[in-house]
């Protein structure tokens, strides 16, 4: 037997390897083309029925909705004979399984939970168009159409850019309201009065300066029943940008010139950077000054430490998403307030955190058509009766038809209620008016631009550091950043 | 039948005197200058795996650190040149989580090797209940870090933690996550109540790899407990401190789930090292895939000249009969 002599060299065999590496590396790939609407076989004509058998997952944030649709997917696998896996954490995570399945062309997640600013916004190409499946005649059509659903909150949480598409279905409603415990300010409201010359109550006359000056009262004058008067979510996370931002706004300060208007359809070209305005760096001056009057562990809180706090008895008051009124009940319940958050020298703000499901638009056939299936019966007004009245917590409706039910209009002055978090409706439909509600900029670069925000403020809270010089650096990296 | 065979030395053998008894200092043999075709086809099946998992990824990375990377709508890389290198390279956050991340990694390796040395002196000269002990003492290396994480954080929330109760008990007041000053030495902690046990198991085995008679005969020399362990014990444990070192090193480099779960990064970046940044670039912010890469290479890197550094201080004089080759 003979063997070649022939050699490599090992220079000649890296080079071999890295060679072949590249070339499987480069090529890429392709997709797009619009929505199909496929009709599925099974049912017997039921159209509920015609993807029976078929299994699709659901991937969201860990939000109470959320929650309150995983206890109670019974009804839907009974309707459709659909199973549903439903997959809860925290949005972080949610936006990177996202970000990983939309690239890999494949669909792990069906359905998915569509925060406008950190999924929708940079990746609207990763989610189908409903449109063709809402205007498809192969499914049971959305009831109430789409005009039940709150029109902002139909912009602003199922549209990007263009009009003509609908990425997603408006899901849930979280808004920041003022929540205060109406036990202590009954104890304490006389004397506070008396002291403070105004009443201190959180409505709609409060101020800012005012909301600031009752947290020094308490903190000075409750310990006895209260550990501090006020908490905030500031930890370095996308809650500091949201409580920030309720005061920037109210202060007369936006991120960019087109202001508010980027909050409904979203924009490519948002103009520039403002946020460093000299409304921007008085907001900043002030929520600096309001967080030194907060419970000091503040700046470990995001808004569920923020509720833990609050249900732990340790805050007198604080902004929050309306949807931890729920757990509030449970721990106090009668003794909680809702109300409209302080007025700033400009106007009062709350800001906007609802968000829409959608599908992922790399779903075909039966996948596509029992996700779609799914998306209209999540966001149906009897699913959301369902969840309004959840154990588990449950949202707060996204379609004007079941805030006028009889037994749910019947529910909002009662306490305890058998719908927990309809006691905070009077106060977040006014929130939701034009000119309270915050909404924050849909840009692609958003996610980034959040991290800048709650970075430097998180610098500010903790270090000290000067207003000014925060903002005029949160306008410095912004500008690179739309670059 | 059989058929003798004879055993008896060839004429001119002859006894090895005492110095050749002695290792003896070999050469290596030169490895052939070329691979021989059969030789590569043979290896050709591992080479192609090898290739798959690591030259493929790595070369991957390497055009993307050129390039900017979409991936929504097919992946696409628009070559850039050097934009990422110079983008991440010039970004002072950068360095400050590189500066952040070496004092963390110099903490954490110290700790871990000084308190798991002690630890395994210990469980060595227990006698009785040792592997009681041991089970116990091991019992955090065997939670998921993403737990230990969750557990520090809710341990030390100022509303429920048991452990922030007790320092408030204690007159101390402060929220240790809240303060950047305390943050990453919390987050350290933490780390190194995890891996202090691994660390303790694996210089448990060394110790007990120590010959005993090397050991009796210092103590028939008169030589005391620190001066056996400085002079002897650890001299002969180096291989297996290395493999801790090395262990560990590898890790506390890609250190991320316990800062994700306590501090996520914050506050004011105190706990922002390298690992969290590149998350940051590949998975939160859009279409930066080119940073992310370019992060990792430099990480692949400065693991790489770790790596050479311990074993060039570990290694080198841990060359025995295997080491020698077979001449």
């Amino acid at each position: 037997m003979a063997f070649s002599t022939d050699a490599f060299s090992r220079r000649q065999l890296l080079w071999g390897g890295a060679s072949i590496a590249a070339a499987l590396a480069l090529p890429g790939c392709s997709s797009g083309g619009g929505t199909d609407t496929p009709k599925g076989s099974a049912g017997g004509g039921d159209p509920w029925k015609q993807f029976t058998g078929t299994t699709i997952n659901f991937i969201s944030e860990n939000t109470s909705p959320s929650a309150a649709i995983a206890a109670n997917l019974a009804p839907f696998e009974q309707l459709t004979g659909i199973t549903v896996k439903v997959q809860q954490m925290e949005l972080d995570k949610v936006v990177e399984k996202c970000k990983l399945d939309f690239s890999s062309g494949t669909a792990q997640n069906h359905v998915i939970y569509a925060d406008p600013y950190q999924i929708l916004a940079p990746m609207a190409d990763g989610l189908a168009d409903l449109r063709p499946l809402l205007d498809s005649g192969n499914y049971p059509g959305v009831e109430g159409g789409l005009d039940d659903f709150i029109s902002t909150q139909l912009q602003a949480t199922g549209t990007f850019i263009d009009d003509k598409k609908v990425f997603a279905l408006p899901y849930d409603a979280p808004t920041m309201i003022m929540h205060y415990r109406r036990d202590l300010f009954e104890k304490y409201g006389d004397r506070a009065r008396a002291d403070l010359g105004f009443d201190p109550t959180p409505s709609d006359a409060m101020t800012w300066q005012q909301y600031l000056a009752v947290a020094r009262w308490f903190n000075q004058n409750a310990r006895k029943d209260v550990k501090y008067g006020i908490g905030a979510q500031a930890k370095q996370h996308d809650s500091l940008q949201c409580d920030f931002s309720n005061v920037l706004w109210a202060f007369g300060g936006d991120y960019f010139e087109k202001g508010q208007s980027l909050g409904l359809r979203g924009s490519d070209d948002p103009g520039a950077v403002t946020v460093g305005s000299a409304a921007g760096v008085a907001a900043a001056t002030f929520y600096r000054e309001l967080l030194s009057a907060a419970h000091p562990s503040s700046t470990t809180w995001d808004w569920t430490g923020l509720a833990d706090a609050f249900v732990a008895g340790e805050i007198a008051m604080c902004p929050n998403w309306h949807e931890f009124a729920a757990g509030e009940e449970k721990a106090f319940p009668g003794k909680v307030g809702y109300a409209l958050l302080p007025k700033g020298p400009s106007r009062r703000a709350h800001i906007f955190g609802g968000t829409g499901i959608g599908i992922n638009a790399n779903a075909k056939g039966d996948e596509l058509g029992a996700a779609w299936l799914f998306v209209n019966w999540a966001t149906s007004p009897q699913t959301q009766l369902m969840s309004l009245g959840s154990k588990v917590g449950g949202g707060t409706p996204t379609r004007t038809s079941v805030y006028g039910l009889p037994e749910v209009k019947a529910e909002e002055g009662r306490s305890p209620s058998k719908f927990p978090n309809i006691r905070t409706a009077q106060t977040v439909l006014k929130a939701w008016q034009p000119e309270n509600i915050g909404l924050r900029p849909k840009v692609s670069q958003w996610v980034e631009l959040d991290t800048i925000i709650f970075t430097e403020l998180s610098k500010m809270l903790t270090q000290n550091a000067d207003p000014a010089a925060t903002m005029a650096a949160i306008q410095q990296q912004m500008q690179k950043a739309m670059q | 039948m059989s058929v003798g065979i004879s055993k008896a030395p060839p004429a001119t053998a002859v006894a090895p005197s005492p110095a050749d008894r002695r290792p003896r200092r070999t050469r290596r043999r030169r490895p052939p200058r070329g691979l021989k075709t059969f030789e590569f086809a043979m290896m050709a099946p591992a080479l192609t795996l090898l290739s798959v998992l690591s030259w493929i990824p790595f070369v991957i990375l390497v055009a993307m650190s050129f390039a900017k990377v979409r991936t929504l709508g097919g992946v696409s890389l628009t070559f850039t040149g050097l934009d990422n290198w110079t983008a991440v390279l010039g970004d002072p956050a950068v360095w400050a989580s590189w500066w952040r991340s070496l004092i963390y990694f110099v903490s954490i390796v110290a700790l871990e090797m000084l308190l798991g040395l002690g630890a395994a002196l210990v469980l060595h000269r227990l006698l009785r209940g040792r592997s009681l002990v041991l089970s116990i003492v091991l019992l955090p290396m065997f939670l998921a870090p993403v737990m230990v994480g969750l557990l520090g954080r809710f341990m030390l929330d100022s509303t429920i933690g048991l452990y922030a109760q007790l320092l408030q008990a204690a007159g101390l007041d402060a929220d240790l996550l809240a303060s950047p000053a305390t943050a990453l030495p919390v987050v350290a902690s933490i780390d190194v109540w995890q891996w202090t046990p691994l660390v303790a198991l694996i210089l448990l085995a060394g110790l007990s790899s120590v010959p005993p008679s090397t050991l009796e005969a210092a103590t028939v020399d008169g030589a005391g407990y620190f001066r056996t362990l400085v002079s002897i014990t650890l001299p002969q444990m180096r291989p297996i401190i290395l493999v801790a070192l090395l262990v560990r090193s590898m890790d506390a480099i890609r250190y991320f789930d316990i800062v994700t779960a306590t501090t996520n990064g914050g506050p004011a970046d105190a706990t922002k090292i390298i690992p969290l940044k590149l998350y940051e670039y590949a998975f939160r912010f859009n279409n930066q895939l080119g940073k992310a890469a370019v992060l990792g290479l430099t990480m692949l890197a400065f693991s790489i000249v770790l790596a050479r550094l311990f074993l060039r201080f570990f290694g080198e004089r841990t060359a025995g009969p295997t080491q020698g080759g077979d001449a």
